[in-house]
């Protein structure tokens, strides 16, 4: 395995911030860390970078333990959310500081700074100091900055969350796709799911330092193991076994308590339709418009069900009574929690 | 990657820390030699006495009534002139910071007036002005008599006023612009917001202030010693003992006597400062005043009264040292700028060559304690960062006193450097260690900490950091310490008075001394001399950082 992680564990002042964690990341891989703020996901790409010193576990890159190694030894290259350039140090100053720390001739240096910098699309900004520069380029030298040094992997601590909307949706790309083209080993932290989902070959979920699910996105969405996974990751409807079983299909064993279907699953059914299985019925208590979808919060007897429509909906309007069915297919057993 | 490889990584990781090991470690050194001893000295040295180590000296001090009398003016004189300075600091501050009132760039400039000279040039002015001979009472012929506890309590608010300005100011300086359009929304009169949210707003500030003066006054030497009179206090009462009657022992007694109240306010202070959590947030609405004709006119009339008797302490000085025999001959002359006295121009320029000293050791030293604190863990810190405040809690006095004590002893090795140029500098270094550690420790804590991190996972070491990528970004700040203690160097009276020679006598003693001999003249020529040194200084500072292109780096502290 490339890089292996071994119930590695970081406290802060009794506060568990990563709590026994195993993970292995192949090498040329993309993986997201996603998970709430505070759920230990930037302390967890920390100590990968060596910026954060390990309690327990251990971290290896080819088999070899990177336990007591400072972050200027391990050649990970580190891109922060604030880009972080040296303020006094020009755009290709900044690019070939790690070079320069690295003792390379000078003319190697100057070559590779261009090199980066024409990756980057900056080719003829290496002149300019960093407050010259607007966010979205500042963040594209950081990223020329951490990768000159030819390093092993990639660590981005959500790179994109200073950026603006617009400018954030075309880096997502310009990075993906440099990361396919130079093949690099990368992890990013994001609190952000559709940029994990649109970037990532696999998203590990974190809540309170511990993994809630590992997988591409597809897993992730169609089979969330958990309620928590479920819910941070799109928006979920969940039904107690006790309340709904009149609604439910005759799935899964006795032991599972609580199911979960998404909102888009749950089909309307019209008032002379007849369907084979039950049909639940509820009045509309909510409907909001959200151009391309409509999402309505049906009250039915035995709770609140959230439902998605594609485009416009007659006939839906607060207080009607509507029909709707719970397909069997879509409705899937849901753990509470991991523990 | 191979094993050897690996042990070579060890070794430089150890070298990193190597670095930050020795860094901190001298730090902490020198400031065990250059505080610590001289604390210790004056302790020991009190409770010996001549039938060995007691309590005997404190005894005899709190026997004597004139002693315990001592203790009595200067908590008197310090409370009041503590009392009175906020008020009047914090009126001023307000007028300028939340009126629309013209001049307030000028009344800033006159309210800091008093930084730049010695403390004792608030006593001479007074002097000229208020005097036996003064303006007032040959203009009037009136018999005012200003020696005592009234020449201390003005001279002390004066020398005291622009150091709680400057905090209070600052506390006024931000606030949010929401809360007051709350209050008045909510129908609260001007007195009312006031009451409900200014003053809550700025309490931190006022305390702060309250301990910062009366540390100062306390502590004070110059004024009391110049105008006292017979109204003795702790400071000048150390002096007396100790160069008037080299009685080391009740030196000693008073010192530490005097380091109590000094301490107790200091760690107050810091203890304020601690638990001041900011009060505005990234959403505030910044302050700004509105204009309102009336009221802006009565703080106008206010501050120049204020203003006016800051100048007028200060300009009678100057013009007193540039005429012929005050007060029996005004007739304009330079001859007072001969220096035909004494040593003649000597010690300014020895001061100008202290100050300078003072301020390449203190860059350093100062820095790299503030490095050392940024840099290692909470736990570890603890030790250092003590050190390095601890000397705010020692009077200057005191801590003169301590070096003779603890380094008057051809057996220690810091004697090599007793009687010199070098001990002035470095007990000027230590006297302001606090402060200045406190400015390097705000400078290094606004970069944020993913430079340094940036400049790790790309390979450097921790000195490559330290050089490349640290002190460009803080070196106008560092600068700004260094003009600090030149400032601080050149007008300092009360640590130096115990360490100068005939061959290192400085400025500002010089001035003390012609006062002494009665030589008023001269000696307001001199304190003119430091002033315009001091302030040509900070010019030239502030004209390198502005072609520099640095433009938030405040030279006043």
């Amino acid at each position: 395995m490339f890089l292996e992680l071994r119930g590695v564990t970081k406290r802060f002042a009794g506060l568990t911030a990563v709590d026994g964690l195993d993970l292995d990341i192949e090498a040329g891989e993309f993986i997201c860390f996603l998970g709430p703020s505070g759920c230990g996901k930037t302390t967890l790409l920390r100590l990968i970078a060596g910026l954060e010193s390990l309690d327990e576990g251990t971290i290896r890159l080819r088999g070899r333990d990177l336990g007591q190694l400072p972050a200027r030894r391990r050649n990970f290259g580190v891109v922060f959310q604030s880009y972080s350039l040296f303020p006094s140090m020009t755009v290709g100053r900044n690019v070939g500081y790690g070079l320069v720390c690295r003792k390379w001739p000078r003319p190697r240096i100057e070559a590779r700074v261009a090199e980066m910098l024409a990756l980057v699309g900056l080719g003829d900004q290496a002149g300019k100091y960093p407050h010259e520069l607007s966010g979205g380029m500042q963040q594209r030298v950081a990223l020329a900055r951490a990768l000159a040094p030819e390093p092993e992997v990639l660590l981005l601590d959500e790179p994109l969350s200073a950026l603006d909307a617009k400018v954030r949706e075309s880096l997502r790309g310009e990075i993906r796709d440099l990361q396919k083209r130079l093949g690099i080993t990368t992890v990013m932290v994001t609190h952000d799911q559709d940029e994990a989902m649109e970037m990532a070959d696999r998203i590990l979920v974190m809540n309170r330092g511990r993994i809630e699910q590992v997988g591409a996105a597809q897993d992730l969405y169609w089979r969330p193991e958990t309620r928590f996974v479920g819910e941070f990751i799109g928006r979920l409807n969940l039904l107690e076994r006790g309340r709904w079983q009149a609604l439910l299909p005759a799935l899964g064993e006795a032991s599972h308590t609580l199911f979960a279907i998404r909102p888009e699953h749950v089909r309307l059914v019209g008032d002379d339709e007849s369907v084979a299985g039950p049909v639940g019925e509820g009045q509309v208590r909510k409907v909001a418009f959200l151009g391309n979808m409509t999402r309505l919060l049906v009250e039915a007897e035995a709770g609140l069900v959230e439902i998605e429509v594609h485009g416009p909906l007659e006939g839906a309007g607060v207080g009607e009574r509507l029909r709707f069915v719970l397909p069997g297919e879509h409705v899937s057993p849901i753990a509470a929690d991991r523990r | 990657m191979n094993l050897s490889q690996g042990g070579a990584w060890r070794a430089a990781a150890d070298g990193d820390r190597l670095l930050l090991a020795a860094v901190a470690g001298g730090a902490v050194l020198l400031l065990v030699v250059f505080v610590i001893l001289p604390l210790w000295g004056i302790l020991s040295y009190s409770l010996i006495t001549p039938g060995g180590l007691g309590l005997g000296n404190y005894a005899r001090y709190f026997g004597d009534p004139r002693f315990v009398s001592i203790i009595g003016n200067t908590f008197e004189v310090s409370l009041s002139v503590t009392a009175a300075t906020i008020v009047l600091a914090y009126g001023f501050a307000y007028a300028l910071e939340r009126t629309r009132m013209p001049l307030r760039p000028l009344l800033r400039v006159v309210a800091l007036l008093p930084i730049f000279a010695p403390s004792l040039v608030q006593a001479l002015g007074l002097q000229f002005l208020l005097g036996r001979n003064g303006l007032v009472n040959r203009t009037f012929g009136t018999e005012l008599d200003i020696y005592g506890f009234w020449g201390i309590f003005v001279a002390d608010l004066l020398y005291a006023f622009p150091h709680a300005f400057l905090i209070l100011s600052t506390a006024l300086a931000v606030g949010d612009q929401r809360l007051y359009e709350s209050a008045e929304a909510l129908g609260a009169s001007a007195w009312r917001s006031f009451r409900t949210v200014t003053l809550p707003a700025t309490r931190y500030g006022i305390a702060s202030a309250t301990f910062v003066v009366f540390t100062i006054v306390i502590t004070d030497f110059g004024n009391p010693v110049v105008i006292g009179g017979n109204y003795s206090v702790l400071a000048v009462e150390i002096y007396n003992q100790v160069s008037g009657q080299a009685n080391f022992s009740m030196g000693a007694v008073i010192g530490v006597l005097l380091l109590f109240p000094a301490a107790l306010a200091v760690v107050a202070e810091r203890w304020i400062a601690r638990h001041q959590h900011a009060a505005v947030g990234a959403q505030s609405v910044p302050l700004r005043a509105r204009p309102n004709r009336r009221r802006d006119l009565l703080w106008l009339c206010y501050c120049l009264l204020v203003g006016a008797a800051i100048l007028a302490v200060v300009a009678v000085v100057v013009y007193a040292s540039f005429v012929r025999l005050w007060p029996y001959n005004l007739s304009l002359s330079l001859r007072h700028y001969a220096f035909d006295v004494q040593n003649g121009i000597a010690p300014l320029w020895t001061s100008i060559q202290v100050a300078f000293v003072t301020a390449g050791i203190a860059v350093v030293v100062v820095t790299l304690a503030a490095y050392a604190n940024h840099q290692l863990s909470e736990a570890v810190k603890r030790p250092l960062y003590f050190l390095s405040i601890l000397p705010a809690a020692v009077p200057g006095m005191v801590l003169g006193l301590g070096y003779i004590l603890a380094f008057n002893d051809p057996a220690h090795p810091v004697y090599a450097i007793y009687d010199t140029m070098l001990i002035i500098a470095v007990c000027n270094v230590y006297h302001y260690h606090a402060q200045g550690f406190l400015l390097a420790t705000t400078n290094m804590k606004q970069i944020s900490r993913t430079f340094e991190e940036a400049s790790a996972t790309l390979g450097a070491t921790r000195l490559g950091t330290l050089l490349r990528v640290t002190l460009p970004m803080i070196w106008p700040s560092v600068l700004a310490i260094g003009a600090f203690f030149f400032m601080r160097a050149m007008v300092t009276l009360s640590a130096v008075i115990f360490l100068i020679t005939p061959s290192t006598q400085l400025a500002a003693v010089s001035v003390l001394y012609l006062d002494d001999r009665g030589a008023l003249n001269q000696a307001a020529a001199f304190a003119v001399c430091i002033m315009a040194t001091v302030i040509g200084f900070l010019l030239a500072t502030q004209a390198v950082l502005r072609l520099a292109g640095v433009r938030q780096v405040s030279l006043i502290r």
